[in-house]
C-alpha cells in the first residue's frame, strides 16, 4: 500500500506492507533509529512519538495509518545543529537519563503534555510519566528534568 | 601544573547526554547498515529433551535465505560460558531449557528469517525435568548435565557453632524465597556482524566484557582473538545481563556465511525474556543466634541458588552471597553451605548485587526479629554488632580497608526517615492503612575477589590542538562511567573535560581493562586513567613544550609516539578462604537504607512512600551520578520486594513480555534521598571506591522490615505481592511455607547435598559428544 507522511517536515512517499509497524517504518524504512523499540507491546512508552502533535506509541500503531499525518520523532525535536530542545537540555541538567535508551520515549510523551500542563505539581508529573517505562533512574531525575523545563517555560 | 580537584567529586553533567537526547544513533542496535541482512535463533520447544533430527532443507530453500547453520557449522568449540563453557553455541544432542539455541538463519528480510525458522524441523524426545532447585540436590533427580545437578557446593564453617547455639539466649531461624528477577534493560540483546574486507570479524554488540567475549568467540570459531574485534558500547541498560555472550556467537557464525554482508539480529522482548540470563533464585534457610545482651554469636545458613540449565556465573553468585551470609557484623562463628544447581528453569547469572540481595533479606530480617526479642531498637542492635577496621568478617577475612559502617549507619540515624519515623507513621490518612519504617544494611565486595586475575589498563591518545582521546575496554552501560572517566582524565591532565574523548568498548582500541561488574568501573577506570595519564604527563616533559597542543607538534616532529598505555593490578586480600573460590575481597562498599511504607489492610498493597539511602562511595567522583545511581538502585529494589518475579511453570516462562512482567513506574517507585558518605579509600583513585550495585541491596529487607513495623507479619517470600502480603495478614495457613515437610526436604537436602560425589567441569576439556544423526541439505 501506498503512504505519504511528513516526518519531521519532509515528505516521503513509500510503498509498504500493509502489516509494517510505524516504529519499523521509521527505524528500518526511514533510518530514524533515535525511536526505540522497548517492549512491542504499547507497555514502555519507548517507541512514542507524535502523530499531529499527539504522543502516540509508533509499535502500536501501522505505517499507512499514517497517510496524510505528520509524524514527530525524537530527531526532529533539535532545534537547529548543535543545539538541544529547552526539554533536552533539562534532561541534561538534571540527570534524567542514565542508558538513555527510553529517553525518546519520555521527550516525546511529555513535549505534548507540558504544552497543555505548563505547571504540573509533582503528582501530576509521575501520574504523567506512569506510561513510560524507565529501567535506570528511578524516575526522580526525570522528574526533576520536567519541573525544570516547566520553570524554564513548559519546554516548548 | 593543575589545580587539585577541578573535576573530580563535581556533578559535571554527562558527557554522553547531547547525543542520546538527540536520537543520534550511539547504540550498537541503532547503527545504519549498508546492504543488510537479518538474523534469527532457533530456539528450544521443550525445557528438556533429546534432540532426535535437526532436519534444515526446507529452510534452506525457502528463497530469500542466505543460510541456515547448525551444530555442525561450529567450527570450534562448541560451547560457552565464562567460568565453564557448558552451554552449547547451538545444541546437539539435548536440550536443556526453553531458551536454548539449535540454529541460525540468515535472510533478505526479517520477514523471511522468520518464516525459514518455520521450517527447520525438530523431532525432539522430551525428558523429565526438574524445575526445583532443592529437588535438583537429591538423589534420583533427572540430570540437567551429566556430571550431575551440583554446580558448586560451597561450605565454610568456623568456630564454635554447636556450643554458640547452645549458649544462645536468641535463636532465629526461618526460610527465605527470593525471586527470578528479569534484567528488563529496555535495549534488548542485538547486535551486527561482518565479516571485513580485511578479513577480521567485527562484532557491534551492547555488552559488559568485550575482550572476555572476543575470547569466547574466537574460541567457537577456532580463530586467533586477535582477527576479531567487538564494538560493545554503549548499551541501552545491562545491570549483569549482558556480561555472558548474548548475541555475539549467532552474529560471528552468521557473518562467515554472508559474504561480507552485515548481519543484525535484534531479540523480541519475549526472547530476550526465556533466552537471557536471570537473577538466581535464591532459598535460604537461616537461623541466626544472638546473646541477652544482643551480641552476634553464631549465624548458620543453607543456601540454594537457582543457575538454570547453565552455570554463567551462578558459582561467583554462590559464594559473594556466601561471603556475606553475616552482613556487616560479627559473627564469632559460622556455618554456611551453600549449592548453585542446574535446573531447567531458564538461566541465571549476574544481575546487580550479585546473590548478595538474596541472603541480605534473610539476615536484616532475622536481626529485626532478633531486636524484637531482646526488646531492643533495631539500629541500636545492629551499632552493636558492626564490623570495624581491624576485625574479621563473618567469614573470616580481616577487614583491612576502609571500613564505611559506622559513617553509613549515623547518616541513616540522621535521616528524617528514620529520625522523624513516629511523626511520618501517624500521619496516615485513610483509617484501613498502616504505616512502618524499616531499616538494612549492606556491604558489597568490589572486584573480583581473591585468585582472580583482576586489572585495569587504558590509552591515551594526544590529538592535534592538545586534546585527548581515553581509551578503554569498559563499556557504559548507563552508569556514568563515561563522565567519570572523563574527569580522571581531566583531573590528570589539567585539560577540560570537554577536551576529552572517551573511546569505551572497543578491543581494537584499548587494552583488556575487564568488565563492567562487580562495581569495579570506577575503580579500574580511574586507576587505569591515572597511571596512563602520568606516562601522558612524562611526554609532555619529554618533548620540552609549554602546551599539549605544541607537545603534540614537538612529538610528530621527533616521530615519538603520542599514544601512552597504563596497567595495573588490583589489590587483593592475602589469605584466601579455602574451599570458596574467589573469597575473599578486599575492599567493600557499604550502604544502608530506611524505608517508609503504607499497607493497605483491605487488599495487603504496599506503596513505598519514601526511602532513605545511604552509599559509601570512598571520594564520590561525580555525586550527580551517585544519586542517580542511588535512585535507580532502589527503584530495582522496590519491584525485587514487591513486584518482580519471572514466573517459570514447568520449565516454561508465563510473563516473558512487560505487559505482564511488571516493573515499577514512576507511580511506585518512592522519592529517594540520597546521603553520600565518603569515607576515603587509600588504595582507589582519589579515595574513590564504586558504589553502582550497593543500593540495590538494601532495600528489599528495608522494606520487609517496615510491612513488619506497619501491620505485624514477616514476609519469607519476595516479592512481597499484595495476595501474600493480605494472606500472611489473615493468618491463612497458605502463607507459612515453613512447614515441617519443608523442613524435611531440607534436612533431606543437606544430607544429599554433603555427600553428593561432584565432578568437576573441566573447562578446556569439555568435549563436545557426537551430534545425532541428523538429515541436513
Ligand atoms: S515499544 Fe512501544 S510501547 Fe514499548
Ligand atoms: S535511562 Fe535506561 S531505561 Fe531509562
Amino acid at each position: 500500500m501506498k503512504v505519504t507522511v511528513a516526518v519531521n517536515g519532509t515528505y516521503y512517499t513509500r510503498e509498504v506492507e500493509p502489516r509494517l509497524l510505524l516504529s519499523d517504518f521509521l527505524r528500518h524504512e526511514l533510518g530514524l533509529t533515535g525511536t526505540h523499540v522497548g517492549c512491542e507491546h504499547g507497555v514502555c512508552g519507548a517507541c512514542t512519538v507524535l502523530v499531529d502533535g499527539q504522543a502516540v506509541r509508533s509499535c502500536l500503531t501501522f505505517a499507512v495509518q499514517m497517510d496524510g499525518a505528520a509524524v514527530t520523532t525524537v530527531e526532529g525535536l533539535t532545534p537547529a545543529e548543535g543545539e538541544l530542545h529547552p526539554l533536552q537540555e533539562a534532561f541534561r541538567e538534571a540527570h534524567g537519563l542514565q542508558c538513555g535508551f527510553c529517553t525518546a520515549g519520555f521527550l516525546m510523551t511529555l513535549v505534548p503534555y507540558l504544552a497543555e500542563h505548563p505547571n504540573p505539581s509533582e503528582a501530576e508529573i509521575r501520574e504523567a510519566l506512569s506510561g513510560n517505562i524507565c529501567r535506570c533512574t528511578g524516575y526522580q531525575n526525570i522528574v526533576k528534568a520536567v519541573q525544570l523545563a516547566a520553570a524554564k517555560g513548559g519546554g516548548r | 601544573m593543575t589545580n587539585q580537584q577541578t573535576w573530580i567529586g563535581k556533578s559535571v553533567h554527562r558527557v554522553d547526554a547531547p547525543a542520546k537526547l538527540k536520537g543520534e544513533p550511539v547504540y550498537m542496535t541503532d547503527r545504519p547498515l549498508e546492504n543488510p541482512c537479518f538474523g534469527r535463533v532457533l530456539r528450544s520447544r521443550y525445557p528438556h529433551a533429546r534432540i532426535l533430527r535437526i532436519d534444515t532443507a526446507k529452510a534452506s530453500a525457502l528463497p530469500g535465505v542466505i543460510c541456515v547453520l547448525t551444530h555442525k557449522d561450529v567450527p570450534g568449540l562448541n560451547g560457552f560460558g565464562i567460568v565453564i563453557p557448558d552451554q552449547p553455541v547451538l545444541c546437539f544432542d539435548k536440550v536443556r531449557m526453553m531458551g536454548d539455541a539449535l540454529a541460525l538463519v540468515a535472510a533478505e528480510t526479517p520477514e523471511i528469517a522468520a518464516a525459514a525458522l518455520d521450517l527447520i524441523e525438530v523431532d525432539y524426545e522430551p525428558l523429565p525435568i526438574v524445575d526445583d532447585a532443592l529437588a535438583a540436590i537429591m538423589p534420583g533427580s533427572p540430570l540437567v548435565h551429566e556430571t550431575g545437578n551440583i554446580h558448586l557446593r560451597t561450605v565454610i564453617r568456623r568456630g564454635e557453632v554447636a556450643q554458640a547455639f547452645a549458649e544462645a539466649a536468641v535463636v532465629v531461624d526461618h526460610v527465605y524465597f527470593t525471586p527470578r528477577q528479569a534484567h528488563m534493560f529496555l535495549e534488548t540483546e542485538g547486535g551486527v556482524g561482518q565479516l571485513m574486507p580485511n578479513g577480521e570479524l567485527h562484532i557491534w554488540c551492547p555488552a559488559q566484557a568485550a575482550f572476555r567475549d572476543r575470547l569466547q568467540v574466537a574460541r567457537l570459531l577456532g580463530w586467533d582473538p586477535e582477527r576479531i574485534r567487538e564494538y560493545s558500547s554503549p548499551s541501552g541498560g545491562a545491570f549483569g545481563g549482558k556480561d555472558e555472550l548474548t548475541v555475539q556467537h549467532y552474529l560471528a557464525l552468521l557473518a562467515l556465511h554472508t559474504g561480507g554482508r552485515p548481519v543484525k539480529i535484534h531479540l523480541s522482548r519475549e526472547e530476550s525474556t526465556v533466552a537471557g540470563i536471570k537473577r538466581h533464585p535464591f532459598m535460604v534457610q537461616m537461623r541466626t543466634a544472638a546473646a541477652a545482651d544482643g551480641t552476634f554469636l553464631a549465624q548458620e545458613a543453607f543456601v540454594v541458588a537457582d543457575t538454570g540449565a547453565y552455570a554463567s556465573l551462578g558459582g561467583p553468585v554462590l559464594n559473594l552471597a556466601i561471603e556475606h551470609i553475616g552482613g556487616v557484623y560479627r559473627f564469632p562463628s559460622l556455618n554456611v553451605e551453600g549449592y548453585c544447581v542446574y535446573t531447567n528453569n531458564g538461566i541465571s547469572g549476574a544481575f546487580r548485587g550479585f546473590g548478595v540481595p538474596q541472603v541480605l533479606v534473610a539476615l536484616e530480617s532475622n536481626i529485626d526479629e532478633i531486636a524484637r526479642r531482646l526488646g531492643r531498637d533495631p539500629l541500636d542492635l545492629r551499632r552493636q554488632n558492626l564490623i570495624q577496621r581491624g576485625d574479621l568478617s563473618a567469614i573470616g577475612n580481616p577487614m583491612t580497608t576502609g571500613v564505611g559502617n559506622q559513617a553509613v549507619l549515623e547518616a541513616l540515624e540522621n535521616s528524617p526517615t528514620w529520625k522523624e519515623r513516629t511523626a511520618k507513621k501517624a500521619a496516615v490518612t485513610d483509617p484501613w492503612k498502616r504505616r512502618g519504617v524499616g531499616i538494612g544494611l549492606c556491604m558489597q565486595g568490589l572486584g573480583l575477589g581473591k585468585g582472580i586475575p583482576d586489572y585495569g589498563a587504558a590509552v591515551i591518545e594526544l590529538l592535534p590542538g592538545g586534546k585527548f582521546k581515553v581509551g578503554i575496554s569498559i563499556q557504559e552501560i548507563g552508569t556514568g562511567n563515561q563522565t567519570a572517566y572523563a574527569q580522571f582524565a581531566a583531573e590528570a591532565l589539567g585539560c577540560d573535560v570537554a577536551d576529552v574523548e572517551v573511546i569505551q568498548g572497543d578491543t581494537g582500541y584499548s587494552a583488556d581493562a575487564g568488565t563492567v561488574t562487580a562495581t569495579r568501573s570506577v575503580f579500574t577506570g580511574g586507576k587505569a586513567i591515572q597511571i596512563t595519564a602520568e606516562k601522558m604527563v612524562a611526554l609532555l616533559r619529554s618533548t620540552g613544550a609549554e602546551s599539549y597542543a605544541a607537545a603534540y607538534a614537538v612529538a610528530r616532529e621527533r616521530g615519538l609516539e603520542t599514544k601512552v598505555r597504563g596497567s595495573f593490578a588490583w589489590p587483593e586480600a592475602d589469605e584466601e578462604i579455602p574451599g570458596a573460590f574467589g573469597l575473599p575481597h578486599h575492599i567493600y562498599g557499604y550502604g544502608a537504607q530506611a524505608a517508609l511504607v503504607e499497607v493497605d489492610t483491605l487488599t495487603g498493597e504496599v506503596q513505598v512512600l519514601e526511602v532513605a539511602s545511604v552509599v559509601d562511595t570512598g571520594k564520590s567522583i561525580n555525586p550527580m551520578g551517585v544519586e542517580g545511581q542511588s535512585e535507580g538502585g532502589v527503584a530495582q529494589g522496590v519491584g525485587l520486594a514487591l513486584m518482580e518475579d519471572t514466573v517459570v511453570r514447568e520449565g516454561r516462562f508465563l510473563n516473558a513480555n512487560m505487559s505482564n512482567y511488571i516493573i515499577p513506574t514512576a507511580g511506585d517507585v518512592p522519592k529517594v534521598e540520597t546521603f553520600i558518605v565518603e569515607v576515603h579509600e587509600e588504595k582507589g583513585p582519589s579515595g574513590a571506591k564504586g558504589m553502582g550495585e550497593v543500593p540495590i541491596v538494601p532495600t528489599m529487607p528495608a522494606i520487609f522490615g517496615a510491612i513488619y513495623d506497619a501491620v505485624g507479619v514477616q514476609m519469607f517470600r519476595a516479592p512481597a505481592t499484595p495476595e501474600r502480603v493480605y494472606m500472611a495478614m489473615m493468618g491463612d495457613p497458605s502463607a507459612t511455607e515453613d512447614t515441617p515437610a519443608l523442613r524435611a526436604r531440607i534436612a533431606e537436602g543437606r544430607r544429599a547435598g554433603l555427600a553428593a560425589q561432584l565432578h568437576q567441569t573441566e573447562g578446556e576439556g569439555y568435549a563436545q559428544p557426537k551430534g545425532p544423526e541428523d538429515e541436513e541439505a
